[in-house]
This record gives C-alpha cells, structure tokens and sequence, in this order.
C-alpha cells in the first residue's frame, strides 16, 4: 500500500500493489504543469488507485488530444496523468507520494527539450523523445 | 526581459531584470506542491515582474503562514511565490519561463528532506536544511 496526498491536505489516496515504469519527462509540457525542471511519473493500475478524500477538489486539464493531467483545485498539487485511451493505467506524480514508491525512475524521457538551466548529471538513458511502456 | 507563461496560455508575465539566488528546494512543501522531484526557483524583484495576462486565473494558496504559492487555477501551472515579510521580493519557479534566464541553480537546499526515488549527482553544494 502507497500512500499520497496534496500538499493541502484536501486530496488523499492509495495505491493497493506496485508501481512500475517510472520515468522523468522533460517535455515542455509536463514542465510547465509542474513549474519545474522535470515530472517524474510512475504507472499504477487504475484498479488499484483509490481516492480516499477530496475527489471533488482534483480539476482535470486536456493538456493534449486525449491526455488528461490532474491536480488540487485548492492547492494546486500536480496529481496523475491520464490517458483516454488506456483508462486501465494511471501515471501517478511521484512527487506527492508519502510513501516510498519503491520503483525507481529508469530513464528520463523528452530529453530534447530539457530546461536550458538544468542539466541531467546521473547515468540513466536519455531518450530525445518518449518510449511506449507496454502500459 | 524573460517572458513566462502557464501551461494552457491563459496566465503570462514578463521579468525585466535579473534573476537572483537560484537553488534547488527538496522540502516536503516544494515537493508536494510540485508533485515533482524537487523545485528549482530564483528570486525576482516584485518591480521587475509584471502579469501580461490571465492574473485573474492565478490561485494563491497559503502554504505557512504568510507564504502564498500562485497557480493557475485552469491548467494548474506553478507560477509564483510572494511573502507578506518581504513584498520586495517574490520566488520564481523556473518551470514556466519561456525564455532561459542565462542562470543555472547554485545550491540544494533542504536535502536532508529529499525524495527517496531521487538521487542528487550533480556537483554542487548540498546543505541538510537552510545554509547557516
């Protein structure tokens, strides 16, 4: 069981079994989304994603055809990635985990259109643009 | 002059001075707010920053007292920081710029607090909480 939370407090939730795929994307997107160098998501079942509080407080944003990003309406914390075509699969924001998620990010995707002011400095593969997961 | 813009476009500002400070913050409140490894912010000074457009859209959520963040509240891009102790000043998020802003992060801060899924291999100063 893995825990996470908004920084609010507002949204609670848990996921039952494992993370897998977890990666750090640099593309301009999920950088502006956070307000940071970088998003870090891991892949859940949506089976077991589960909203313990707040579900009213998670706005829903179509960044792009057929992806949907969420986040706290009070807070403001980045909370999953969606996709609509595989609605099995939530991509959960690691950021806001209270527990360890025990998988590790493997690779960082995007690579191309990293921030100019950082710089990747770590051995994990770098992909100029994404990788299908099989998720 | 940088220019900086959410996610969905609707909130855009524009910085005519320089960037001070810029650092990486491993704190739990960063980390939540960001949903992210880590924020990477810069001070601006408050005269040097003007919204362009979309203010209305920002939501300020206070996250310790007198400490606001600013997203929006569309897209829920992270924006901006301002301090009811230091109006002079606010904190930047360097994410939303559309421009580089010709300075790279000096520091991390707070490391003692960082993301067990995250490993820091850069070669710059790591401090347990704020430098003494």
């Amino acid at each position: 069981m893995i825990r996470g939370s908004c920084l609010c407090g507002a949204v609670k939730f848990v996921i039952r079994g494992t993370l897998s795929a977890a990666s750090h994307c640099h593309c301009s997107m999920c950088r502006k989304a956070h307000g940071t160098a970088f998003g870090t998501y891991a892949a859940a079942r949506a089976d077991d994603f589960r909203v313990l509080e707040g579900a009213d407080r998670i706005t829903r944003y179509r960044s792009s055809p057929g992806i949907v990003r969420t986040f706290c309406a009070r807070c403001g914390s980045n909370l999953q990635w969606l996709r609509e075509a595989k609605p099995a699969v939530v991509d959960v924001a690691l950021g806001v985990l209270d527990d360890d998620p025990v998988v590790r990010p493997a690779c960082h995707i995007y690579a191309g259109s990293k921030a100019p002011w950082y710089e990747i400095t770590d051995s994990l593969p770098r992909y100029a643009a994404g990788v299908e997961t099989g998720q | 002059m940088l220019s900086g813009s959410c996610l969905c476009g609707g909130v855009r500002y524009e910085i005519s001075g320089r960037l001070s400070g810029p650092l990486y913050c491993h704190c739990s409140m960063c980390r939540k707010a960001h949903g992210a490894a880590f924020r990477t912010r810069a001070s601006v000074r408050a005269q040097d920053f003007r919204w362009v457009q979309g203010e209305a859209l920002v939501t300020w959520y206070e996250t310790s007292p007198g400490t606001e963040r600013g997203f929006c509240r569309v897209c829920g891009a992270k924006l901006l920081s301002r301090f009811e102790r230091n109006p002079r000043f606010y904190g930047l998020p360097l994410g939303t710029l559309d421009d580089d802003p010709g300075v790279k992060p000096g520091m991390h801060l707070y490391v003692a607090h960082k993301a067990p899924w995250f490993e820091i291999t850069d070669a710059l100063a790591q401090h347990a909480e704020e430098p003494g």
